[in-house]
């Protein structure tokens, strides 16, 4: 903690205030609920799902207790609400859009693959490759993201990567489902998305957004995957590492960047697990065999961060809450899609933050993130830009085309 | 127990309707409180549950509530951090409204020429000294931590830490308090009250703070405090608090003009001597016993398995049967943290070898190992911020606090080897967690200038398991029977286990303790100021005529 203006952890309980609304509050109703104490109110389903799910609480849990898992907890409340029938009625239309178009945003599924028109990919739906450009329902269909999009492939291309992409077979990764409660339509989603993989012949899958980034690493496996899976930020910093991809033209500028939650304290790396809680010294309770400790550490960090100094010209300027301890951009969780004011506000928390380092621009790897900072910043006074670090990337390497 | 809808209608004009709520679920998380279980019937993790909580912003809206509670005879239990188990309504026959201060969060004014500070109840220590020390000035974070409300420890609780010692306890430093007594009045005290603004606490203007405070603070008893003011002082560090390290393994590097060390004496008398040696040679920042509150029989090995970011409670279990971690072990049995700091690289030399001479003379040493960078630079953080609070809690998630009697440290070692023996007695049989009967921690001093300690048993618990609870609530009545079998005055457990009793339990308990003719004059004064009776017990006191011993 360095200042008072930007100490805190939690947008939930920092915009809801009640009790209810931090980790510890919502455990708290999950034990009422279990004891009999409470029955599930309109209250209730507000607290469970006004929550980004960042796991901001989770990391600072983590930094004095060995046995708790509260993120997975707030996520197993809403997996037993939702299955119970306890839902938010602005999921509903959200999850009609993801059983029938297979994505987030209620797109026609058949245009998935438009922005890659002209793009000459080759199109594993058909072909073979054993990497896969992911893109992700966001970049897909957002008209003011998707040259993000074409700009990773472009990268690709000029780095000699052999890839391709599903194109309009591309489904949603299920992430955001899965955040929301749904389960079951996650499961679905997986094993569509791994299997049609398996027949492409891919090993690893690269996207450029953190939230299929983490359902791939983290999820995935669970449900047998054995792909690879690597952010295009990752592979663009090993490109450069490798001399495949080189810097020539400057990008002045003033950055600043934030540590999307699923790349940063989400995105570690998946260990497997199985074992039971036994205790020792009378009452500690441990772990047999040891239980991984996912507590933010090891996160996607350094690479964003090695791209982002690799480039000449620009600088890049830390805000105080970075990350393991960043503040969350506001979108995740099923809160933009169900609580917009509160995403927003989320959004301008940071973006203050970011103003406040006195950059030129607030720069992040997640297209929901930055979906999330341009809806804000249209309300905030600052002049402040939203870029994609992939964008960036682009600019330095001097293609010369413009896909905005 | 349920709020009349004119009654709520009343306070949600006041606040607003997102800033109140009676909803079931927001109410039990207010109601679950850390200890609850220790003393509620059938292990219940909930004390009581508010009517209602409801979330002013402004000293004019807690005294427009305090007004609605008086009308209808409800009960006002304010909030800020909250800590412990009486920070919610302590009876199920009261109707008590929850007050929680969260709204109130600001930093008001830094006064850096005349060192002080003005705060709002949700500004916790932690946010106030990132910002002081960008000035050069420091805190007093209480031993609760930094995530606890400054308010609260300077008005209504006790106010140690480990840098009691050099920077004076809370309920010293605070120089004005805006209070909102029971009855309704806004009340500033000492200088502010006659409005010569914050600089002193007992005036000119109304010097109250025994009034507010009374015996131990007030806990929410007596009113709700909406501002303060307090002391601020120096800090020889840097100006940025900038840690490193990989969580939760984090490391605070250590200026040339600072010293961080782990120290161990052969003995409960050198342990005595060596502190007042401290004293008398004013040496020292951060004074603590802190380390073994994780158990002297396990508390190295856990110290070293936290500080290596791979491991888990698992390596503890391995790394006590190492040679090297015996050995450790055995080394740092009787062992206390102590942080120098130089007003210059002179100042620190001379403190450095004041340390050396007194530990000559008493036969303690520095412990290599937790001096080592490593450790001493997780020391430093630890102490410096009190950021890591919840190690408390980490051997299995519940804890208790036991003796904790405060005294000049010659009294203070005639009770550590009765607590040690009790605490080995009690989790002999595995329901309390077996890391030593030395599980005893405390500040250097609770008073500026040393001379005053105490130690508080760390007693863990798993408080999923009842009948791990029921053996914590055991072990505190053993405690209060070992403690009074000696001829000591019960300890901490005394005033935890109060909050399950009755009344007629608790007036016979006050009647016993040292000084019962306080609870006599706390009624008055509670006549005074709360004539409704809507403040709760935990403002302590006997009813009139009741016979003290």
């Amino acid at each position: 903690m360095k200042s008072w203006r930007f100490s805190k952890g939690c947008p939930s309980v920092e915009y809801n205030n009640f009790h209810s609304y931090s980790a510890g509050g919502r455990l708290v109703t999950a034990l009422s609920l279990l004891d009999g104490r409470i029955k599930v109110t309109d209250r209730v389903i507000d607290s469970v799902f006004k929550c980004q799910l960042c796991g901001n609480c989770d990391v600072t849990c983590k930094m004095c207790r060995f046995d708790m898992e509260p993120l997975a907890a707030l996520r197993e409340l809403r997996f037993k609400l939702v299955e119970d029938g306890y839902t938010v009625p602005q999921h509903k239309p959200v999850m009609e859009g993801f059983r029938k178009q297979n994505n987030m945003l209620n797109k026609v599924k058949a245009k998935r693959g438009d922005w890659a028109d002209g793009l000459n990919l080759k199109d594993l739906s058909k072909d073979k490759a054993e990497i896969v450009f992911h893109t992700g329902c966001r970049y897909s269909y957002d008209n003011d993201l998707n040259h993000v999009a074409k700009a990773s492939v472009s990268i690709l291309q000029k780095a000699g990567v052999d890839f391709g992409i599903m194109g309009k077979e591309e489904n949603c990764c299920g992430g955001r489902a899965y955040n929301m409660g749904y389960l079951k339509d996650f499961a679905a989603g997986a094993a569509n998305n791994i299997k049609a993989w398996t027949k492409a012949g891919v090993k690893t899958v690269v996207t450029p957004c953190a939230d299929c980034y983490y359902t791939f690493k983290r999820l995935y496996p669970e449900a047998g995957s054995e792909i690879k899976v690597l952010h295009m930020v990752e592979f663009i910093n090993q490109l450069v590492k490798q001399g495949k991809i080189n810097f020539k033209k400057p990008v002045p500028m003033r950055v600043t960047y934030h540590d999307p939650c699923y790349l940063g304290r989400q995105g570690e790396p998946y260990i497997p697990w199985k074992g039971k809680e036994k205790k020792i010294f009378g009452q500690v309770v441990v772990y047999e065999p040891r239980r991984p400790r996912y507590n933010g550490a090891y996160g996607i960090y350094e690479p964003p961060r090695d791209v982002l100094r690799a480039i000449p010209g620009l600088e890049l300027v830390e805000m105080e809450r970075i990350k393991e301890a960043a503040w969350c951009c506001g979108a995740g969780g099923g809160v933009k899609e169900a609580y917009p004011e509160f995403s927003k506000w989320t959004a301008k928390e940071r973006i203050e933050e970011a103003a406040a380092t006195g950059a030129d621009a607030i720069v992040s790897a997640c297209p929901w993130c930055e979906r999330n900072f341009i809806d804000a910043i249209k309300e905030c006074d600052k002049k402040m830009k939203v870029v994609d670090i992939i964008e960036l990337v682009y600019q330095a390497i001097g293609d010369g085309r413009n896909f905005k | 127990m349920t709020l009349s809808k004119d009654a709520y209608q009343e306070l949600e004009d006041i606040v607003g309707p997102e800033n109140i709520s009676d909803d079931p679920s927001i109410l039990d998380s207010y109601a679950f409180e850390w200890l609850a279980e220790l003393v509620r019937p059938d292990q219940s993790h909930y004390m009581p549950r508010p009517v209602a909580v409801i979330m002013p912003a402004s000293t004019e809206e807690v005294q427009a509530i305090t007004r609605v509670c008086n009308k209808y005879k409800i009960k006002i239990k304010p909030l800020s951090t909250g800590w412990y188990h009486w920070a919610g309504p302590i009876k199920d026959e009261d109707d008590t409204l929850q007050v929680d201060l969260r709204r109130m969060n600001r930093i008001l004014e830094i006064d850096e020429k005349n060192m002080f500070a003005i705060v709002e109840p949700y500004v916790i220590c932690a946010q106030l000294q990132a910002e002081v020390m960008k000035r050069g000035l420091n805190i007093n974070i209480i031993g609760a931590g930094a995530s606890t409300s400054i308010v609260a420890s300077a008005c209504a609780y006790a106010g140690m830490g480990p840098s009691t010692y050099w920077m004076g306890h809370n309920s010293d430093n605070v120089l004005g308090m805006e209070w909102v007594t029971p009855s309704g009045e806004i009340i500033r005290t000492g200088s502010l009250g006659s409005g010569d603004g914050w600089f002193c606490s007992e005036g000119p203007g109304p010097s109250v703070r025994g009034i507010c405070r009374g015996f131990l603070g007030s806990r929410g008893g007596l009113g709700v405090y909406t501002k303060c003011a307090i002391k601020l002082s120096h800090w020889p560090g840097p100006t940025e608090f900038i840690v490193r390290g990989t969580l939760p393994a984090f490391r605070l590097p250590i200026p040339d003009n600072f010293r961080v060390y782990t120290l161990a004496v052969p003995s409960w008398d050198a342990w005595a001597d060596t502190y007042y040696k401290i004293y008398d040679n004013e040496i020292g920042y951060i004074f603590h016993r802190q380390f073994t509150l994780a158990g002297a029989d396990l508390g190295p090995a856990l110290w070293l398995t936290l500080n290596d970011h791979t491991k888990t409670l698992n390596d503890v279990e391995e790394m006590i049967k190492k040679p090297d971690i015996k050995e450790l072990t055995e080394e740092l049995r009787i062992s206390f943290q102590l942080i120098l700091a130089g007003r210059s690289l002179r100042d620190i030399e001379l403190q450095d070898k004041i340390l050396d001479q007194i530990l000559a003379e008493t036969g303690g040493w520095k412990v290599k190992r937790f001096c080592e960078q490593d450790m001493a630079e997780f020391t430093n953080v630890y102490l410096q911020r009190l950021g890591h609070k919840h190690l408390n809690f980490v051997w299995v998630g519940g804890y208790l606090g036991s003796w904790m009697q405060p005294g000049t440290p010659d009294f203070v070692k005639k009770y550590v080897p009765i607590a040690i023996k009790g605490l080995y007695r009690d989790a002999a049989g595995g329901l309390l967690v077996q890391c030593g009967g030395d599980a005893l921690m405390g500040c250097g001093s609770t008073v500026a200038g040393g001379g005053w300690s105490g130690l508080e048993q760390f007693v863990s618990y798993d408080p999923a398991d009842k009948e791990s609870i029921k053996a914590g609530t055991k072990h505190m009545e053993d405690a209060i029977t070992d403690a009074v079998s000696h001829g000591i005055p019960a300890g901490k457990e005394a005033i935890y286990l109060s909050l399950g009793y009755k009344d007629e339990k608790v007036w016979a308990s006050l009647a016993r303790s040292q000084q019962p003719i306080i609870f006599h004059f706390q009624r008055k004064i509670k006549e005074a100021f709360d004539p409704n009776d809507i403040g709760d017990r935990n403002y302590p006191t006997l009813p009139e005529n009741y016979k003290i011993e």
